[in-house]
């Protein structure tokens, strides 16, 4: 390998390279050999050029009318397509193209930053995105608004002002929404349990807040025993926290959880200790079990945020802003309270169970 | 027959790329191919690609690092975590946090290292500890969430519009044309070069002529690590924050590029540039889906089957004769 070296006492400082240093330019007489000598690249290459011409003007007709990107948080849950399928009424009525793009790993910030940058490249006239991360996405947007593009957030907000509008549930009056409900259930007194869902979670913790200052406000001689204790992102661990908190508190008489996986860890923590239907529980989000255990008595209250509206009202705004209209820069999308009473009206059956198909089936 | 195994290992890897890229010149519209679009997805290609380089010089000695995704997210985190230190950061404290992000990684990739040559475990064991181990003090350092870092000129490094515009490309793609200089440099033209492929083709053999196994695989995880240090720095650059949970599934998709570049997971074969191929391929496949506007699911399906692809023509290779 290394080549016999007279009369050398020590290693030689050149014993490093095989035989001698390398060039500087050494990379690229490799990439040149590499591609003429070895490959033949160069010399097929006018067919791929030729490949190209033939195509490129095929590819340039496609595109005239006004596309806006839709970026969801990820793609595969209920709430998003409904998001979708309200995204996709707007684009019908509007007259516009959109595109539905989440990160290709959901709750991935790298990937979606990417998608947005994938959008800005393509040239759409306007992008809404539901931000995985406040700060992450900062700089991707600013991209953007810099290049042109509208931009409208949805479902959570942005460290960033240069956006058109900021469409979303109010999540703090979502919240203070739980709290009239369960005032009015355990009639104003007695002791009540909040769960959080995770530290850091800006959505969940405004809800947290709304039921706080709500429960001040609508039932100032309930005792709120234990406000602090998180319930973890997943059911599973929420189911856990939940029974540990129902052994130690054991006379309550209300109980709030601010999401879905919290909601349901609580309830399944209610059914393990038998306690449920006894203790008054108001959640936060719908999905099949927690309507069940709305319909069996288990759950008294369930707030639901609207994410067809959240599609819809997100594609008209953009729509609006890029026709140069006024738009306000903060829209509610609103909350609805579901109680075992009202479960059955046509209107809520319409915000828990969208006819997704309607508009995702004839999207294709 | 030699002439068509030539071809494959050679022309492989660029064909690949280069179908690929044709197929959306036909499909998307036509900003896929303005200029803009192809700083994209060069900035998109730094962070598989700085991890794909490392990763050449581990899978070409025959082993495998499958915590590189964890520990980018590890060097995120102590990225952001030490930009906190100071009130406002100045030129310095960067270059701190930076060196403290390939500190830290690069004594992961030394743990790896250590752990599989001394006491003879296989890497693709050790490093899946590994990977759990970086991914939870990533999220110790970080308090399980996101480290939010005062803003300062690491966050340019990923801009796909960078700063001064005569740089064209983002300092970060010009850092990973460095990189693949300088590890086809390493791996074909020093006896470390030598030594690595000596240990992958053959490791007793290797061992018989003197090699000193356990040092160089030492040196080739700390490497890796120091890559994956690297990677981690240009992931902060391009999040703005340390973020525990980045790069999850992140080291499938760096060795992937690495085995569409010709890489072969018995070790002994691999290259720089095959590599850069490999990860410039997935992000002109992702970017080229997106332009289209086609499902996450048939991205799945193409990647997966691009990837199924290329360990098919690598062990076509490995059955022709020699």
């Amino acid at each position: 390998m290394i080549e016999a070296k007279p009369h050398i006492s020590g290693p030689a400082p050149r014993d490093f390279f095989i035989d001698k240093a390398p060039q500087p330019l050494y990379f690229l007489e490799y990439f040149s050999f590499f591609l003429n000598e070895r490959t033949g690249l160069m010399r097929r290459f006018w067919l791929a050029w030729l490949a190209a011409a033939a195509i490129v003007p095929v590819a340039c007709v496609q595109h005239h009318t006004t596309t806006i990107a839709v970026i969801p948080k990820g793609t595969s849950h209920v709430f998003w397509k409904s998001v979708h399928a309200g995204a996709v009424k707007a684009a019908q009525e509007q007259g516009v193209a959109i595109v539905w793009q989440g990160p290709q790993r959901e709750d991935d910030r790298t990937l979606q930053i990417e998608v947005v940058q994938n959008f800005i490249s393509r040239g759409v006239s306007a992008i809404v995105l539901a931000p995985l991360d406040e700060t992450a996405l900062v700089r991707p947007v600013e991209a953007a608004l810099k290049r042109g593009i509208k931009v409208v957030i949805i479902d959570s907000d942005l460290k960033s002002g240069g956006y058109s509008s900021f469409v979303a549930t109010d999540n703090y009056a979502g919240g203070k929404m739980a709290a009239r409900r369960l005032a009015e259930l355990i009639g104003g007194t007695g002791n009540v349990l909040m769960m959080r869902y995770v530290e850091g979670s800006a959505s969940t913790a405004n809800r947290e807040r709304g039921f706080l200052d709500g429960m001040k406000e609508f039932a100032p001689a309930a005792v709120l025993v234990s406000t602090d204790q998180y319930g973890g992102a997943t059911a599973e661990s929420a189911l856990q926290a939940g029974q540990n908190l129902l052994n130690k508190y054991t006379s309550l008489a209300g109980i709030f959880c601010p999401n879905e996986s919290s909601t349901f860890g609580m309830l399944r923590a209610l059914e393990t200790a038998g306690k449920a239907g006894a203790i008054k529980f108001v959640g936060f989000d719908a999905s099949g079990p927690l309507l069940s255990g709305l319909q069996s008595g288990k759950i008294q209250g369930l707030i639901v945020q609207d994410p067809f509206k959240m599609g819809y009202v997100g594609v008209t705004t953009a729509v609006a802003a890029l026709k140069g209209a006024a738009v306000e820069k903060r829209i509610d999308t609103g909350v609805r309270l579901i109680t075992p009473e009202n479960v059955g009206d046509p209107q809520i059956k319409e915000l828990i169970a969208p006819d997704l198909k309607r508009w995702l089936a004839e999207e294709k | 027959m030699k002439n068509l195994r030539y071809l494959l290992r050679m022309l492989g890897p660029f064909l690949g790329l280069f179908l690929v890229f044709m197929l959306f010149v036909g499909l998307a519209p036509a900003a896929f191919y303005s200029l803009y679009n192809l700083k994209t997805i060069v900035t998109q290609t730094v962070i598989i690609g700085i991890g794909a380089l490392g990763m050449t010089l581990v899978i070409i000695s025959g082993g495998i690092d499958l915590s590189i995704g964890s520990v980018i997210a590890l060097g995120t985190v102590v990225a952001a975590r030490t930009l906190n230190l100071g009130g406002t950061p100045g030129t310095l404290l960067p270059l701190g946090a930076a060196a403290a992000a390939l500190a830290v990684c690069a004594s992961a990739g030394l743990m790896n290292g250590f752990t599989s040559a001394k006491f003879k475990i296989v890497p693709f064991i050790v490093t899946l500890g590994t990977m759990q181990i970086a991914r939870g003090v990533a999220k110790w350092l970080g308090r399980e969430q996101t480290v939010i870092a005062p803003p300062t000129w690491l966050n340019s490094w990923m801009e796909v519009d960078p700063t001064p515009a005569w740089l064209i490309f983002s300092p970060g793609v010009w850092l990973l044309i460095i990189l693949t200089i300088g590890m086809t440099v390493l791996l074909k033209k020093t006896v470390f070069g030598r030594y690595v492929f000596a240990l992958g083709s053959n490791e007793a053999t290797a061992r018989l002529c003197g090699i000193d196994v356990v040092k160089h695989r030492i040196i080739i995880y700390m490497l890796c690590g120091l890559f994956a240090g690297l990677a981690g720095i240009m992931q902060f650059a391009n999040l703005t924050v340390g973020d525990p949970t980045a790069a999850q599934g992140m080291e499938l998709d760096i060795i992937a590029a690495v085995v569409i570049g010709g890489g072969s997971l018995s070790g002994g074969e691999g290259s720089a540039l095959g590599s850069l191929i490999g990860a410039l391929m997935m992000a002109v496949l992702r970017n080229g889906c997106n332009v289209v506007g086609i499902p996450n699911y048939v991205q799945n399906i193409l990647i997966g089957a691009i990837i199924i692809g290329a360990v098919a023509v690598d062990r076509y290779k490995q059955r022709m004769p020699a």
